[in-house]
């Protein structure tokens, strides 16, 4: 079995989209980079989600990396050489409330300030859009609409960026896992792994629910807690529906994949935190029964499949990114609470810029670890909790 | 034509439409069968080159014969009744969403001691025992008609007295519904297992056409069967490349005949027996092909193919099913030591039908999904959940039983199924001693019947997944 070399300039812990696309940007920046997974290419969290890409959120930042990772997502075929299906199908996302009229209302007003072309769409015309929607039934009152939001296969993009990696001389030793960060002086010098001791310069913490663990073994305390959600997808029928389709009051979200099959997640409000990756009978029921009222036509619609994966989620449901006090060259890239795949590619392309100690397209300052001590985080709210 | 051996009660006259095309079937007859008793092989689309696709297992596990019925995509219409009206159309590929919701679904729920999935000789001998020790017990099954492969096999059984032997499968088959009759078993008809959610007991969400049933059970018997192998070659998704078994569904349950010349690959038991079974039902049967240097099945099967003058070649394998449609011709080849194909040694028979007979699989797909340990064991047809000698497995409670614990035959599935309903209803505390007796007998007979060379590998199976056991069984 190959191992590992002594040393690398990089060692990334986690091989899944953060982990493989930071890979990728260090290794064209011509540094020497190896990712260790403990398990496969994708097993985390990047394996399990819908793939969806949104640019509607309640915080300023959030807005412009998201746009910053569609920036990326529209060429990346190109730059990997993989067809990641990616596509542009819109987000709707529906309001319920009055209350949710009014965030929506000042939410969009931010967005559009910053050029995303989003807009309100009345009951009338959520039904022009997906016309199978029980728009009545379901109570909506409206709906924020932004065209230019979509989805791509987790997979293909994640292993798109692999790949590319290792075409630029990055290693990715799967099945191997880190037992700890080692730390002397107060600096990271590397990691000690099922298949030895790699020295580094830089190590950084990809590993999505796990990294509070893994930061622990460097001695530095992470405020994040994995919460599973589940998830399930559908036998294929002819496409029929373009757009994610949200509800933060239901919290539920489905889409159509380019098989035919439909993907959607609800989250359980009674979930507690933990390693838990069991299938759940109410889960089922309630997504089932949750998918019937939307589009009642998908009564005659079979579940195929569920299955769960991991939050990795902090107090503000915001991203954790950059250096920590205390251990240097220890650099943090989790705590996406639910939104790695969208925010994966823009963050791992700054964390290189950061490593490679050149000047960054975007401040990673307000997804500092340090901003909980300081109690300065303003908490992303457009969130499927 | 009559049968031989079979009469067939098909029921009363009904009609339905195939795009726009108005079709007579009987009621008793699947959708799938009583469009290709009209001729019509083509049952739909693969998904990306779009080439045709036909009829090939016949009990709802190949997806082949997915098509929209009244409306609903996705139908699988092998294991679907047909009714007066119903409206069948074929998807391009896909099935499209409903135009109209569909109407909505009823929910059952049910509590039970042992829920047996599986309606075949496994399954029902297990339901039968479980009963008798007073057991509350249901059984899920998938198909239109009840007793698995059973009521297909028109061959008399081997073995000893107590094990049917010299009575015909389709006979065992009504011996043992009759008797599960008197019991007070509930029956789920056409409803499929979706998902066991094991936990300190097993909570099961079972698909029926009315809606979704709840099942809370103390212990399950997984009695799924089998499905059949496919082997690679080019043209193998033609219509009329037909699975042995899904060809004995359509000419001894249905009563129809798909051609009228045949090509079989594999001389098992199986393509021996239908060999015979082909000829009985009037069709050409031009010959069996077979990649080994020597007959897998029993010396008596394939003497009285022969005599009925059906060659059976040896260290020979298909080269490629010939057609555009439909199978129109099937292309054999030689091999040599290493089955490497012998250049020139090509032979084109003009055969409607190919069937392949080239082994099973067991369906595990319920013990996986709950979590059940499990290995690929070669010798018990691949992958099997790890079991002790009475069908435990590792998930607390789940039994396995019959092909889909690793393939061998009704009379082994039918002792194994016994097992694990004794079993399940000792461990519940129904009268443990006479429990006890049963599973002891049931055991003498299994390695009885287990004692001859044919089992030698079979055996050699389950001592390895016995010895696996003991380290994943509590």
């Amino acid at each position: 079995m190959r191992r590992p070399r002594e040393s690398y300039d990089v060692a990334v812990i986690g091989a899944g989209i953060i982990g493989c696309a930071t890979a990728y940007y260090l290794a064209s920046r011509g540094l020497s980079v190896a990712v260790f997974d403990r398990s496969y290419i994708t097993s985390g969290a990047t394996g399990r989600c819908p793939g969806g890409i949104r640019q509607q959120w309640s915080t300023e930042d959030h807005v412009r990396l998201a746009m910053k990772s569609v920036e990326i997502y529209k060429n990346l075929d190109q730059e990997l050489g993989v067809e990641t299906g990616y596509r542009q199908g819109g987000y709707l996302i529906l309001a319920k409330t009055e209350r949710e009229v009014k965030d929506f209302e000042r939410n969009m007003r931010m967005q559009r300030s910053l050029g995303l072309p989003v807009r309100w769409l009345e009951p009338g015309e959520i039904r022009e859009i997906v016309p199978e929607l029980d728009v009545e039934g379901i109570g909506a009152l409206g709906a924020a609409w932004n065209p230019t939001d979509g989805y791509a296969d987790p997979f293909k993009v994640t292993f798109g960026y692999a790949r590319a990696a290792e075409r630029l001389g990055a290693e990715i030793f799967t099945f191997t896992g880190v037992e700890r960060v080692i730390v002397e002086d107060g600096q990271a010098r590397g990691v000690k792994t099922s298949r030895g001791v790699v020295r580094a310069e830089w190590v950084v913490n990809a590993a999505g629910a796990w990294s509070r663990l893994v930061a622990e073994t460097a001695g530095v305390s992470l405020p994040n807690k994995p919460y599973r959600h589940e998830i399930l997808v559908t036998e294929p029928v002819k496409p029929f529906l373009r757009p994610m389709v949200i509800s933060f009051h239901d919290n539920v979200y489905f889409r159509q994949s380019s098989r035919g099959g439909i993907i959607g997640g609800w989250g359980d409000p009674n979930e507690k935190p933990g390693y838990n990756f069991e299938s759940s009978p109410r889960f089922l029921i309630t997504m089932a029964r949750l998918l019937a009222k939307y589009i009642p036509p998908l009564r005659g619609v079979r579940v195929v499949r569920q299955w769960a994966g991991l939050y990795d989620v902090t107090p503000d449901a915001r991203q954790i990114t950059g250096p920590v006090r205390g251990v240097e060259g220890f650099i943090q890239v989790n705590g996406f609470s639910g939104h790695g795949f969208m925010m994966g590619p823009a963050t791992a392309h700054l964390v290189a810029q950061f490593i490679a100690g050149e000047p960054l397209d975007l401040p990673l300052e307000p997804f500092s670890p340090d901003r909980f001590e300081r109690g300065a985080f303003e908490g992303e709210t457009a969130v499927v909790g | 034509m009559a049968h031989p051996i079979l009469e067939f009660d098909r029921g009363r006259e009904v009609e339905f439409n195939f795009e726009g095309r108005r079709i007579r079937a009987f009621e008793s007859e699947s959708i799938a069968a009583a469009l290709v008793a009209e001729g019509i092989l083509t049952l739909g689309w693969s998904p990306k080159r779009r080439r045709p696709r036909g009829f090939f297992c016949g009990i709802g596990k190949c997806s082949s014969c997915l098509m929209t019925v009244d409306g609903v995509p996705n139908v699988r219409t092998c294991i679907t009744p047909v009714r007066d009206g119903v409206e069948v159309r074929r998807q391009r590929p896909l099935g499209e969403l409903p135009k109209a919701p569909p109407p909505e679904a009823k929910a059952g729920e049910l509590d039970v001691d042992l829920l047996v999935i599986g309606g075949g000789p496994a399954g029902l001998s297990a339901a039968i025992e479980a009963s008798r020790l007073g057991a509350r017990v249901a059984i899920a099954d998938e198909n239109v008609r009840p007793g698995g492969q059973l009521i297909k096999q028109t061959h008399k059984f081997f073995g000893s007295r107590e094990n049917y032997a010299g009575v015909r499968g389709i006979e065992i088959a009504r011996i043992l519904l009759r008797e599960l009759d008197g019991l007070s078993a509930t029956w789920l008809t056409r409803a499929t297992v979706i998902a066991d959610y094991a936990g300190r007991s097993h909570d099961v969400v079972v698909s029926t056409p009315e809606g979704p049933w709840r099942i809370r059970a103390d212990a399950v018997v997984v009695s799924t069967g089998a499905t059949e192998n496919m082997i690679p070659f080019p043209n193998n998704d033609l219509p009329g490349v037909m699975g042995a078994g899904g060809l004995q569904t359509l000419m001894h349950v249905f009563g129809v005949v798909p051609g009228e010349s045949a090509l079989i690959v594999g001389a098992g038991n199986v393509g021996l027996i239908l060999a015979y079974q082909l000829l009985q039902a009037g069709v050409d049967v031009k010959a069996i092909v077979e990649i080994m240097p020597k007959i897998g099945g029993y010396a008596v099967h394939a003497a009285k193919v022969r005599r009925m003058g059906v060659p059976i070649l040896l260290r020979h394998t298909l080269r490629r099913a010939v057609g555009r449609e439909r199978v129109e011709g099937a292309e054999i080849v030689r091999v040599d030591e290493s089955f490497r194909p012998i250049e020139g040694t090509e032979e084109r028979f003009d055969v409607d039908m190919i069937v392949l007979a080239v082994g099973l699989t067991p369906s595990t797909e319920v013990p996986r999904q709950a979590g059940a340990a499990w290995d690929y064991v070669p010798e018990l047809g691949g992958p099997v959940p790890i079991h002790d000698p009475y069908l435990r497995t590792s998930v607390e409670g789940m039994y396995v039983a019959g092909d889909s614990s690793g393939i061998e035959e009704a009379t082994t599935a039918m002792l194994e199924g016994r097992v694990a309903g004794a079993h399940a209803a000792a461990e519940l505390g129904l009268r443990p001693d006479r429990a006890e007796g049963v599973i002891k007998e049931a055991l003498r007979q299994l390695e009885s019947f287990r004692s001859g060379p044919f089992s030698a590998k079979v055996v050699r199976g389950k001592q390895r997944v016995w010895e696996r056991a003991r380290e994943v069984i509590g």
